[in-house]
């Protein structure tokens, strides 16, 4: 991990962004206009970045791809839960309480 | 103060206080995320007032922890944040004819919540006192549960085990983040098509599979939701 003055220039880096996309057109005020092609396309980013961050680490397992392991195994009680209640505790609980168990129960 | 910035104030809030309470498990989580990959509590609330976007803040940590280059931090920080330019586009004219530094306090207060549940109300008033009050009221209240909740979790961190593979709370917030996107065709099929790309291309240097994967499931998404509309066309 970056340690000391790097690592608060990452979060100046990282905070920038915030900056930059929730400023963009507010602070241009009237003068820009968000062309109706890229409008669309901005729409998908945020989901194809979550889940290309996402899938890496539920379905390798040391580089290689394994999908039978305790990570992929607890995402889909994760996602069982996420598409089945509204409480926003449960994926939280029961993914996380599974993949203790495996890992600290059952060893794997 | 005038009147109808007190009445915007007053409206802004109490639409917003009910969808508000859903940030306090993101919040605790979020907290406790940061912790998870080794930061320290002043580190966790000091990322925490800079960034304040979960989203941004929960997708960096995983490199953060593994020592990425800041160019790939920085690049994948803005995807994540991309869906702001969207809502900035949309919210601009609601900001229009305001002080400079009232567009820049709004430019690090905007969030999702307060973005879905008013931006109609605002683009529809036409007083901009009033627009001020219904926009700044409930993006200030998210602020402080925010970082409250936040710094709960982050101290609370403290009491959890460390060998509890607590950073897989990171992956678990990421998916919760993903799965009401993913609702509608295309956004599904971008969601797939990233998240496999992703994988299949984890060899690339750099970690330019991330950003591959990302084209990619933007890519996908576009072409499907065209491929939707020629076959409800025709």
């Amino acid at each position: 991990m970056s340690e000391g003055i790097w690592l608060w220039l990452t979060f100046i880096a990282i905070g920038s962004t915030t900056l930059l996309t929730r400023g963009s057109f507010i602070m241009l005020g009237e003068k820009a206009r968000l062309p109706n092609a890229l409008h669309r396309a901005l729409r998908y980013a945020p989901a194809a970045a979550l889940a290309a961050l996402v899938a890496p680490d539920i379905l390798l397992d040391e580089g290689s791809l394994q999908p039978f392991n305790p990570k992929f195994a607890a995402a889909l009680v994760v996602l069982f839960f996420a598409l089945r209640s509204r409480n926003p505790w449960l994926p939280f609980i029961f993914g996380m309480g599974l993949l203790i168990l495996m890992r600290k129960g059952f060893g794997w | 103060m005038n009147t109808a910035f007190r009445l915007g104030a007053r409206e802004g809030w109490r639409d917003f206080l009910p969808m508000s309470l859903g940030l306090v498990p993101w919040a605790v989580v979020t907290g406790i995320a940061m912790r998870s990959i080794g930061l320290s509590p002043i580190e966790a609330m000091g990322m925490n007032l800079l960034v304040y976007a979960g989203t941004a803040q929960l997708g960096t940590l995983p490199l953060i922890a593994t020592g990425a280059p800041l160019w790939l931090i920085f690049l994948t920080a803005m995807v994540l944040n991309l869906r702001f330019v969207i809502f900035s586009a949309a919210l601009a004219p609601a900001f229009h004819g305001h002080a400079w530094s009232r567009r820049a306090r709004a430019s690090y207060l905007l969030v999702d919540g307060v973005f879905a549940v008013g931006s109609e109300k605002m683009l529809a008033s036409d007083d901009p006192e009033w627009r001020w009050g219904y926009f700044i009221a409930p993006s200030a209240w998210a602020w402080c549960l925010w970082q409250s909740c936040v710094l709960l979790g982050a101290l609370g961190a403290e009491v959890i085990p460390t060998d509890w593979s607590l950073e897989f709370m990171v992956t678990i917030a990421l998916m919760l983040m993903m799965i009401p996107m993913a609702r509608t065709r295309p956004m599904l099929v971008a969601a797939l098509a990233g998240g496999l790309g992703a994988v299949l291309l984890r060899e690339l240097p750099l970690r330019l599979g991330l950003f591959a994967g990302i084209a990619i499931g933007i890519a996908a998404g576009f072409a499907a939701e065209h491929w939707q509309q020629r076959r409800a066309g025709a």
